[in-house]
């Protein structure tokens, strides 16, 4: 008995060693995205206040970049409007289409609390919850309209995006001046390019041509501009190239955020997971 | 016993200074110092090993969840924590060191105090970051993010450990 009590007090740290190391490595195997997430937006309803008053003061430094940028967007904005007021008094009779134009997206400003570009899988958190309206899949852009995420998870006053920096984040994307489009996917590596998959052989890309969002995916309008072609090549086969794209937007430069909300979100994915979609696809 | 509440505002700090300043550098993908090691470095020598595992189960799960990695600081702080005896055993040929105290360049000498803080963090860095990646696509990558962040630690822990050792390298 008393050589049982001495063998396990002689290797009980060892066994212990070896069922917390075997424990965390589990975890890590099967953590998703979404765990990641979840424990990211738990943590920060610890730290959130704390992270909260740093970015004041690192914001606080960065208010007159900021609002240089802000002024000329508000430039460019008063100008689109300008326009847009122009062709109102022209077309003042197709008023439907310009309102559904209207109400189908609105946004909401969000300063970041925290946000990685150096990791494998990369998050922005977002100082607005549930409590403002954030819902899961909700688009992230910069003030001056290019994308970088979208929500995936939420408490009350913080949201969790997945960075357009993250393997995990779906999106597409189309070149500038066609109907072509092919997938958004980051290959982990360089934070300042993503690849695009799949686009057609037809698409003809060139160097430097810009490559906008399509309105696909229901995070993001239509429209936003996602980087520009840094080369391409077309593969094996030769029907798509894959096409890599530097990033618009410096995703290591960023304190407040733009967060879309679309109003047909439910109900385009209410569309897309209804009955009939599931029998034509289990048949 | 009267380390104890040393040992706790050196927990903070570092984890502070983790939390608020290092997950926030925008210093390019292949600096991410992760100065948090510092504080399993720093542990007297004679810590007992339950003691060792349960520092590096705190630190790590306080990493974990701060960082949004499930696992991965765990995962990787452990392993030093409990090989430190034999890690220290296989630098130091003959006994040079005391088996006692907070390791110090003065207490361990110059030259085994550098290589017990270059191998520890080596060995954190290496299982941190080829457990980040968990790929063969991205060898030369992973390896120059281990080296590039391993010497920012360090050096930085090299700094921890001055101040620290500074302040109590009077009493014992």
């Amino acid at each position: 008995m008393r050589r049982l009590i001495e063998f396990i007090r002689s290797t009980y740290v060892v066994v212990l060693f070896v069922l917390l190391e075997l424990t965390a490595i589990s975890y890590y195997a099967r953590a998703s995205v979404y765990t990641e997430a979840r424990l990211l937006a738990r943590s920060n309803s610890l730290f959130g206040g704390l992270h909260a008053l740093v970015t004041d003061v690192e914001n606080f430094f960065g208010l007159g970049r900021e609002n240089r940028a802000l002024t000329s967007r508000i430039a460019a904005l008063e100008e689109e409007l300008a326009r847009y007021r122009e062709a109102d008094r022209h077309a003042a009779l197709r008023v439907e289409l310009r309102t559904m134009g209207d109400m189908k997206y609105r946004m909401m400003e969000a300063a970041v609390v925290s946000n990685t570009t150096g990791r494998a899988r990369n998050y922005i958190t977002l100082n607005r919850g549930g409590a403002d309206g954030v819902t899961n899949g909700m688009g992230v852009i910069t003030p001056d309209g290019m994308i970088a995420g979208y929500v995936v998870d939420y408490t009350e006053h913080y949201a969790i995006a997945v960075s357009i920096l993250n393997p995990i984040f779906r999106g597409s994307g189309t070149p500038e001046g066609t109907n072509y489009q092919g997938a958004i996917r980051w290959d982990g590596g360089n934070p300042h390019f993503v690849t695009l998959e799949g686009l057609s052989k037809y698409a003809d890309p060139k160097v430097g041509q810009k490559i906008f969002t399509t309105g696909f995916e229901s995070y993001f309008p239509e429209g936003l501009l996602i980087g520009t072609i840094e080369s391409f090549v077309l593969d094996a086969v030769g029907t798509t190239y894959t096409v890599r794209v530097r990033l618009a937007a410096d995703l290591s430069a960023m304190n407040n955020l733009i967060i879309i909300e679309n109003s047909d979100l439910s109900e385009i994915s209410d569309l897309q997971q209804s009955e009939v979609i599931k029998y034509l696809e289990d048949n | 016993m009267h380390r104890i509440p040393a040992y706790i505002i050196l927990f903070l700090m570092l984890a502070l200074i983790q939390i608020f300043l290092l997950n926030n550098l925008m210093a390019g993908a292949f600096f991410c110092p992760l100065i948090y090691v510092a504080f399993i470095i720093l542990l007297p020598l004679d810590t007992p090993p339950i003691v060792m595992l349960g520092c590096a189960l705190a630190m790590g799960v306080t990493m974990d969840t701060t960082m949004g990695i499930a696992g991965l600081n765990t995962a990787a702080t452990l392993p030093i924590a409990f090989f430190r005896p034999n890690i220290l055993g296989l630098l130091s040929a003959h006994d040079e060191h005391r088996d006692d105290g907070i390791p110090s360049p003065k207490r361990m000498g110059v030259n085994l105090f550098w290589s017990y803080l270059v191998a520890m963090i080596l060995i954190h860095h290496t299982l941190f970051f080829v457990l980040e990646a968990l790929s063969w696509g991205h060898v030369g990558r992973t390896l120059l993010r281990i080296l590039c962040s391993g010497a920012t630690t360090t050096l930085l822990a090299w700094l921890t450990a001055r101040l620290f050792t500074n302040k109590y390298s009077t009493r014992k």
